[in-house]
């Protein structure tokens, strides 16, 4: 039997390169070939945005031993050929084609997660696993993911947002603007993911050093009032049409902390100590919240899901006032980091049946996609 | 196809026909069937690799210095043709040089064949002859465990309890030939109370022989089910040999498992019979299965016994019940008994359970017959899980009844109602399957073709709420 080639696209120009690399290596790649239907085929995309195909990519002592730059060295990038499909070109004596059926897409961040690739692949007009470019763009970009949210009866917590710009031209004219939230407040760059960049502050002199930070990075920000006697959690959800939530899981974070990169991945992570609990080893799951309210935040979450118009996967991350028993939109995640695997595992779906589960959806979204006329007869170019 | 081929000239290909020489016990018939069935011989060593004994020293020493020797003189025969102008030197030397792949995976044989015929044999019987001797004149109690299949549970159980309050030996793991029984009586100190012989039975008269060396005066026979087809050809030729235990005991202190329906038409007034219901005089009540345990009470209208063992599965009532009754009769004390009994816990790969992310795995890769499967099946249905996975290769070595064991392998299975039932692909997987479908199995099938590769990442496979059952693992050699 002739195993469908499933493209997985990872790394690419983002700050969550390397996050992209585990995702795709052990969470997408390694339960790919172990199917009886599919074959990864491994599509790195290097920092300076290079691509490169070869089946060596899907090891990871490649890039745990940092001897990535030197096997790039002796490969030669791959050229795309757009018709008729997503065809990669492996240049040589004779350049070899490979036609790729079905993309996974992998990256995380910008130049991936935040539409872009999307874009390109419903141009090629090629089946994908996750969300289409609309829903990637809104999603990516935590100001305006809030603003649907709020304008479909979603509760978030205060913000403001602003352009990096904007605030080095005229830091008065923001400082003003963000006078109405009150402390404490969290500053992030809207488009980043994994905590990149976000900082939590009390003060205004904080607050200003916190958007100076936060523009290194991005040219979006976002400043948004903390929650109190917070508990925060968040939900991956797969599908199309049909919704099915994983479990509601509750990062464990201490008093007045909050979940920055080397939280989420370094410190509990692989090279922690607390490996026991979820992939990242940092949470309650599922969470410990009362049943009510527990039901009512995995019902805010699909309806978030709902209303950005996700598809096949996604996490979205909510806030809980435990005390006022309120429950607020936060963000969400178009491609959850390793697919939140450890959460679907513990939900009753294996690995191996999340990704399969996941590319079925991408094909019939496809399906359901063709049905839609893109062509339209008109007299308009007789007139001239 | 070509590189498949070519496969035959490569470096490693003499140490793959060592290995699976290795892996056929050195029969030579199951290694030719695997030898010429095979057509890719660069992927043999799956499972295990060439376990590097003497014997499979001297062995690979041979054939790499038989290889060499032919290439050599190959080569002198070309340049002596083509030099001397000989006709047909240099071709016969070509060909010499060509063919060694197909020459030396035979000749392999002749020293194997020797060596067992005029060194390892004789020195075998020299053994086996002493430990008849040793064992006839053994003053203690000598209990015999023969059966088509659970030989090897049944004896460690016995051994746990038993050992409780007597000096008891028995056979190691599944160490049953008469070889093995004779190292057994070597190793006889003469302090030992109680022996616990595993009958390993392969051919037609191996369990009477078997008797005539260890002279039983107890018998356990675990039951009676399609094994070794390939020499017994009848399940009636397997039964008369395996019953041939209570012949030689003439009928006295022979314990029958009754659960076991070929053993039916062989029971005997005389017989002990155990099964889920008790053994002999003593009744369960209050019976217990969960993933980890079986609890019960033992009952009979002088005691109560309470049983509470960290063996699964309503088959193990019988063995667990059985176990009690020749320890009481044994002279144990009900306390000893059930302190024992609450030592005895699953042995690797047979109905083992264990965690994986969040799963309960139950390894039973060692069963090899169709009651184990039944019994595993039954086990299966019993027990409560988000999702039920059955996973199996079928079974080996089951002669002209492949087909109609297999098609109830798949009954047995259906009717354990997996959400999935996972094969390995190979020559039986279609009669499991016409045995699903015949049963209406409506749940996933799932066809593996590459077994190592699913039993290596099974965590990728199952999740949390899983209930996996793994039955029945095939060797290389017949794959």
């Amino acid at each position: 039997m002739n195993k469908l080639k499933i493209g997985v696209i990872f790394g690419s120009r983002s700050t969550e390169h390397d996050v992209s690399i585990i995702t795709a290596i052990a969470s997408i790649i390694k339960p790919i070939n172990l199917t009886e239907e599919y074959e990864a085929v491994p599509i790195y995309i290097d920092k300076l945005g290079r691509w490169y195909c070869d089946p060596a990519l899907a090891d990871i002592n490649l890039y745990t031993k940092d001897n990535i730059g030197n096997y790039l060295a002796k490969l030669r990038p791959v050229l795309l050929e757009l018709n008729g499909g997503f065809n990669l070109i492996k240049p040589g004596l004779k350049d070899k084609k490979l036609k790729i059926d079905v993309i996974f897409p992998a990256t995380h961040g910008t130049h991936g997660e935040d539409g872009e690739l999307m874009g390109m692949l419903d141009l090629i007009n090629v089946p994908y696993v996750g969300s289409e470019m609309p829903a990637s763009v809104l999603s990516m970009d935590k100001s305006l993911a809030k603003i649907m949210a709020e304008f479909s009866g979603i509760p978030t917590s205060r913000f403001v947002f602003f352009y990096a710009k904007e605030f080095l031209n005229n830091q008065q004219a923001i400082m003003m603007r963000l006078k109405d939230l009150n402390f404490p407040l969290f500053v992030k760059p809207v488009h980043l993911g994994s905590s990149i960049a976000i900082s939590r502050v009390t003060d205004n002199k904080a607050l200003v050093n916190a958007i100076e930070l936060a523009a290194h990075y991005d040219e979006k920000i976002i400043v948004e009032e903390a929650v109190n006697n917070l508990v925060e959690v968040t939900l991956p959800i797969m599908g199309n049409n049909e919704l099915k939530p994983a479990l509601l899981e509750q990062p464990l974070l201490k008093d007045e902390a909050f979940f920055d990169f080397n939280t989420k991945y370094m410190s509990g992570g692989k090279k922690g100590k607390n490996t026991k609990q979820g992939a990242q080893g940092y949470s309650k799951l599922p969470a410990d919240l009362p049943k009510g309210l527990y039901k009512e935040a995995e019902e805010i979450a699909l309806k978030v899901y709902r209303v950005l118009g996700l598809k096949g996967i996604a996490r979205v991350d909510l806030l809980i006032d435990l005390k006022a028993k309120e429950v607020y939109f936060n963000e969400v995640n178009p491609l959850p980091g390793s697919l939140y695997a450890h959460n679907w595992q513990q939900a009753g779906t294996s690995s191996v049946s999340l990704i399969s589960q996941l590319i079925k959806l991408a094909q019939e979204r496809f399906e359901e996609k063709k049905e839609l006329n893109t062509i339209f007869e008109t007299n308009y170019l007789k007139q001239y | 196809m070509i590189l498949s081929l070519l496969s035959i000239y490569a470096p490693s290909f003499p140490k793959n026909i060592i290995y699976m020489l290795q892996t056929c016990e050195y029969r030579p018939l199951p290694y030719l069937v695997w030898l010429w069935r095979t057509k890719d011989y660069s992927t043999v060593q799956h499972r295990q690799k060439l376990d590097r004994t003497n014997y499979a020293k001297a062995l690979l020493m041979i054939i790499y210095v038989g290889i060499a020797v032919e290439i050599l003189v190959g080569i002198l025969m070309i340049i002596f043709g083509l030099a001397d102008h000989i006709v047909g030197l240099w071709p016969f030397g070509a060909a010499l040089i060509v063919i060694y792949p197909l020459i030396w995976p035979h000749l392999i044989l002749i020293p194997l064949v020797l060596g067992n015929a005029y060194i390892v044999k004789p020195r075998q019987n020299q053994q086996i002859i002493a430990s008849a001797k040793i064992f006839a004149k053994y003053p203690g109690v000598k209990i015999a465990v023969a059966g088509s299949y659970g030989k090897t549970s049944m004896k460690e159980v016995l051994k746990t309890v038993l050992q409780a309050d007597r000096k008891v030996v028995a056979t190691l793991a599944n160490h049953n030939v008469p070889i093995e029984h004779a190292k057994l009586a070597r190793n006889l100190d003469g302090q030992e109370d109680v022996l616990i012989i595993e009958y390993g039975e392969g051919e037609p008269g191996d369990v009477a022989k078997f008797c005539q060396v260890t002279h039983p005066n107890y018998g356990i026979i675990t039951g009676l089910a399609p094994a070794h087809l390939d020499k017994y050809k009848t399940l009636k030729a397997a039964g008369d040999d395996i019953f041939s235990l209570a012949s030689y005991l003439k009928n006295r202190h022979v314990y029958v498992n009754s659960e076991s329906v070929a053993a039916k038409e062989y029971m005997k007034p005389q017989f002990i019979q155990y099964d889920e219901h008790g053994a002999g005089k003593l009744k369960v009540e209050n019976l217990k299965i969960s993933i980890t345990s079986t609890k019960f009470k033992l009952v009979n209208n002088k005691q109560t016994i309470n049983v509470n063992s960290g063996l699964i599965g309503r088959h193990q009532v019988g063995v667990l019940s059985v176990v009690v009754l020749i320890a009481l009769e044994l002279g144990l004390s009900a306390k000893q008994i059930e302190n024992a009994i609450a030592k005895t816990k699953p042995f690797e790969h047979r109905m083992y359970p264990y965690e994986l992310s969040g799963a309960w795995i139950i390894d039973d890769t060692y069963n090899g017959n169709i009651e184990g499967i039944k019994v595993g099946c039954q086990l299966l249905a019993e027990l409560k899980a988000k999702r039920k996975v059955y996973v199996t290769p079928g079974l080996v070595d089951q002669g002209s009844e492949t087909a109609a064991i297999h098609n109830q392998l798949g009954r047995y299975i259906a009717s354990s109602k997996p959400d999935l039932v996972v094969l390995m692909n190979n020559s039986v997987t279609l009669y499991i399957k016409e045995g699903l479908i015949g049963a209406g199995y409506k749940g996933e099938l799932r066809i593996e073709t590459n077994p190592l590769n699913f039993y290596l990442n099974l965590e990728h496979f199952v999740a949390s709420g899983d209930l996996v059952l793994m039955q029945n693992d095939w060797p290389d050699n017949y794959h």
